[in-house]
C-alpha cells in the first residue's frame, strides 16, 4: 500500500472517533504540557540567574570588604577596639593587586555608612562612593540626567539608583535632576539617575539599583576614611577603605590563576582578620551551569515518567482497538493487505495520536508557562528545541508503545477473525 | 478446451489439538475451469469452511497440490498468499464485511489501495463497477445508508476490482431474505454470463439447480458431482 494512502487511512480512522482519540492522547497532552510548563519556568529562572551573574561581568573578579567575625577580645574589651574598628580592603591592597600581571583595572566602591532619611523614615539604601568607571563596569545605564565626572571634583552631587529615586521621589514627580536630598545634614543635588536592568548585587554594596551615588573623591573629602555608625547605641568609628573592587581581568583564560594570586595576596596580607571575600562570577556561572544540568536530568526523568505513564495508556487502547477491530483486520487481510500493511496502519495510527498529543501538549504547556508568568510573575522562557524535542519525543512514544498492538493486529489470524461475527 | 482456473489433487487438511489428531479433508480433487460457476456444498462438519479457506488461500492445506492459474501455491509464504488473495481471487462474505465508515466508491477500492492501484484509475474502476452493479446513484452512501441486498452488491463490485482468477463466495445469501437473495444470485448470473468464474460455498441445497456444476463433501471427502450442463450426477465412495 502507497505511504500516502496509508498515512490517509490511518488518520482517517481516528477521525471517526475524534474524542475517543482525545481521551485516549490524554496521558500524553499533560505529560509534554507539564514537561514544556517546567523547561519554560526552569529554563526562565536560568536565564535569569544567568543575566545577573554575567552582569557581574564573567571577566572580572569582586573582591569585598567583610565585617571580621567577632574576636573574643571585642566582646570582653570595649575600650578602643569598639570604638575604632579598622578592617577591609585598603588602598595599599589596591596599588598592590592593580600591578599584578592580569589585571586591567580596578573600579572601587565605599559604602558610606550614612543614613538615608526620607521625612522620618530610615530608608534601605547606601550612600556610595564609587570610581568613574563604575557605571559601565556595573553594566548599568543612566536613564534621567548625567553620571559622575571628574569635573565635579568633590562637590555634593549624587546619582540615583532606581530604586532609591523610587523611596526618595513620588512616581510622578519629573524633574529629580537638580533637585536636593539630605543624608545626615548633608545636602547633595541630585545630578542623574542610574538603573541596572540585570538585577545584579554585588557583594559589599549591593545592588545599583538601591544605592545613591557620589564620587570616590567627594566621599574621601566629606565622609572621610572613617565612618561613624550611629546605629548602634554606642558610637563606632569604623575605618574601611574600600568596600568593593571590580577587578578586570585582561585575559580570561587566567582567570582562575589571577584569582589564587589575589586570594593568597590577601591570606598573607590580612591573616588575621577575615575581613575580605573574593568571587568569581565566572565561577558561579559554571556552578550555575552545573545546578542546571542536575535540574534538567530531573526534569528530563520526570519528562520520561509523564511520557512513560502516557505511552502505556496508549498502548492500553491501541491494544483493546485492536481487539475491537479483528473484523476490519480480517477483512482486510482477506482482501490483500499485507501483514506489513496493517502494522503500518496500527502504527500510524498510534504515531498520529502521540504527536497530536504532543501538539496539544506544547499547546498546554505554553499556556500554563504563560499563567505562571501572569499570575506568580516568574520569569519563563521557550525555545523551540524543546518544543521540537517534545514533538520528537512524543512521536517516538508513539513508535515505541505502538509497536506492540500494531504487531498484535498484524497476527491475527484472518480465518479465526472472519468466523467471529 | 476451457482453460483450467484451479486445480486441487489430494488436498489433506488436519488439525492438530494437542496430542488429538483431527482430519478434516481426507483427500480432495477437483479442478474448475474458468468460466465456470460451481457450487460447493455440504452439511456442517463436511469441510466446507475449511475448504473454502484453503480455496481463498486464507490457510494451506497440510498435504496435496494447489495450481491457481496453472501456479502451485499449496505452500507458498504468507506474504505471496496474501498478493495471490489481493489480485486472484474475489472476496463475498457473507456479512458483506464492508468499511461502515467508508463510502461505497471507497469500500469498492479498498482491494486496489493494496495492489497499489493510482487513483485516478481505482476512481474510473470503483465508478464503473458500481455501474455494472446497479449501484451509480449510491456511491457517495456509507454501507449504514444502504439495504443488506445493496451491501451485497457493493462487496461483488468489490471483489471484481482486480480483475480476479475467480470469485470465492461464502453464503452470500446467507444474511439475505429470500427475494433479495435470489436478486443477488441474478448478479451472479450476470457475472457468470460475461465469463466470470463463481465459486460459491453454499449449505442451501435449494441452490443445486442454479449453477454449471455442483460438488458436494461429505466427511472431508468429494461426495457427489452434479453436471448441470451435461445433466449427470456422480458419485463417489465415501465411508
Amino acid at each position: 500500500m502507497k505511504l500516502t494512502d496509508q498515512i490517509w487511512l490511518s488518520f482517517h480512522n481516528l477521525m471517526l472517533h475524534k474524542i475517543r482519540s482525545v481521551l485516549t492522547s490524554l496521558g500524553i497532552i499533560f505529560g509534554v504540557g507539564s514537561v514544556i510548563a517546567m523547561l519554560a519556568i526552569s529554563e526562565g529562572a536560568k536565564i535569569q540567574a544567568m543575566e545577573q551573574i554575567e552582569a557581574m561581568g564573567v571577566d572580572k573578579i569582586i573582591l569585598s570588604t567583610k565585617v571580621p567575625p567577632a574576636t573574643s577580645k571585642d566582646v570582653s574589651d570595649t575600650s578602643t577596639s569598639s570604638l575604632l574598628d579598622t578592617y577591609g580592603l585598603t588602598e595599599k591592597d589596591r596599588e598592590h593587586i592593580s600591578r599584578m600581571d592580569n589585571v586591567e583595572s580596578i573600579c572601587v566602591a565605599r559604602d558610606g555608612r550614612k543614613r538615608i532619611m526620607h521625612g522620618m523614615k530610615r530608608l534601605g539604601h547606601k550612600l556610595v562612593g564609587v570610581s568613574l568607571d563604575f557605571l559601565d563596569e556595573s553594566r548599568s545605564v543612566i536613564t534621567q540626567g548625567r553620571w559622575l565626572s571628574a569635573a565635579d571634583g568633590s562637590n555634593n552631587v549624587c546619582v540615583l539608583g532606581a530604586n532609591a529615586r523610587r523611596s526618595l521621589f513620588p512616581l510622578g514627580q519629573k524633574d529629580v535632576v537638580g533637585a536636593t536630598i539630605l543624608i545626615e545634614d548633608m545636602a547633595y543635588k541630585v545630578i542623574g539617575v542610574l538603573e541596572n536592568r540585570y538585577g545584579t548585587a554585588f557583594d559589599g554594596i549591593g545592588s545599583p539599583n538601591d544605592n545613591i551615588f557620589i564620587s570616590m573623591k567627594a566621599s574621601d573629602a566629606i565622609l572621610g576614611k572613617a565612618a561613624y555608625d550611629t546605629s548602634q547605641r554606642t558610637i563606632k568609628i569604623e575605618n574601611v577603605d574600600y568596600d568593593t573592587f571590580i577587578i578586570k581581568i585582561r585575559d580570561i583564560s587566567y582567570i582562575d590563576h589571577t584569582s589564587r594570586r589575589i586570594t593568597s595576596y590577601m591570606n598573607k596580607i590580612h591573616a588575621d582578620t577575615k575581613d575580605w571575600n573574593v568571587l568569581v562570577p565566572l565561577d558561579l556561572l559554571h556552578q550555575q551551569e552545573q545546578t542546571q544540568n542536575i535540574f534538567t536530568v530531573v526534569m528530563g526523568s520526570i519528562a520520561g515518567i509523564s511520557l512513560l505513564v502516557g505511552g502505556i495508556g496508549i498502548m492500553n487502547i491501541m491494544l483493546a482497538n485492536v481487539y475491537e477491530r479483528r473484523k476490519e483486520i480480517g477483512t482486510r487481510r482477506a482482501l490483500g493487505a499485507q501483514k506489513s500493511d496493517i502494522i503500518r496502519q496500527f502504527l500510524f495510527e498510534t504515531i498520529f495520536l502521540t504527536s497530536i498529543g504532543g501538539g496539544l501538549g506544547v499547546a498546554l504547556g505554553v499556556g500554563i508557562a504563560e499563567c505562571v508568568t501572569i499570575l506568580a510573575n516568574w520569569p519563563v522562557a521557550f525555545s523551540t528545541w524543546f518544543i521540537l524535542l517534545a514533538l520528537l519525543i512524543s512521536a517516538f512514544t508513539g513508535i515505541i508503545f505502538g509497536t506492540y498492538p500494531a504487531w498484535k493486529a498484524a497476527q491475527q489470524n484472518p480465518i479465526e477473525v472472519l468466523r467471529a461475527e | 478446451m476451457p482453460q483450467e482456473a484451479l486445480h486441487l489433487e489430494n488436498i489433506r487438511k488436519t488439525y492438530v489439538n494437542g496430542e488429538l489428531q483431527v482430519p478434516v479433508l481426507k483427500g480432495v480433487d477437483m479442478h474448475i475451469d474458468r468460466g465456470e460457476f460451481v457450487c460447493i456444498m455440504g452439511s456442517s462438519g463436511a469441510g466446507k469452511s475449511t475448504m473454502l479457506n484453503i480455496l481463498g488461500l486464507l490457510d494451506k492445506p497440510t498435504s496435496g497440490s494447489y495450481r491457481l492459474d496453472g501456479q502451485d501455491v499449496a505452500q507458498l509464504s504468507d506474504k505471496d498468499l496474501t498478493t495471490l488473495r489481493n489480485i486472484r481471487i474475489g472476496f463475498v462474505f457473507q456479512s458483506f464485511n464492508l468499511f461502515p465508515h467508508l463510502t461505497v466508491q471507497e469500500n469498492i477500492e479498498v482491494p486496489m489501495l493494496y495492489s497499489e492501484v493510482p487513483r485516478a484509475k481505482r476512481h474510473r474502476i470503483s465508478k464503473m463497477l458500481a455501474e455494472k452493479v446497479k449501484l451509480s446513484h449510491r456511491l457517495d452512501h456509507r454501507p449504514t445508508q444502504l439495504s443488506g441486498g445493496e451491501c451485497q452488491r457493493v462487496a461483488i463490485a468489490r471483489s471484481l476490482v482486480n480483475n480476479p482468477t475467480f470469485i470465492l463466495a461464502d453464503e452470500p445469501t446467507g444474511n439475505l431474505d429470500e427475494k433479495t437473495g435470489t436478486e443477488i444470485l441474478g448478479v451472479f448470473h450476470e457475472l457468470h454470463d460475461v465469463g466470470t468464474t463463481i465459486i460459491m460455498v453454499t449449505h442451501n441445497p435449494g441452490y443445486e439447480g442454479i449453477c454449471d456444476r455442483v460438488i458436494w463433501l461429505r466427511n472431508g471427502r468429494v461426495w457427489k458431482i452434479i453436471d448441470n450442463i451435461a445433466g449427470k450426477t456422480t458419485e463417489f465412495e465415501t465411508e
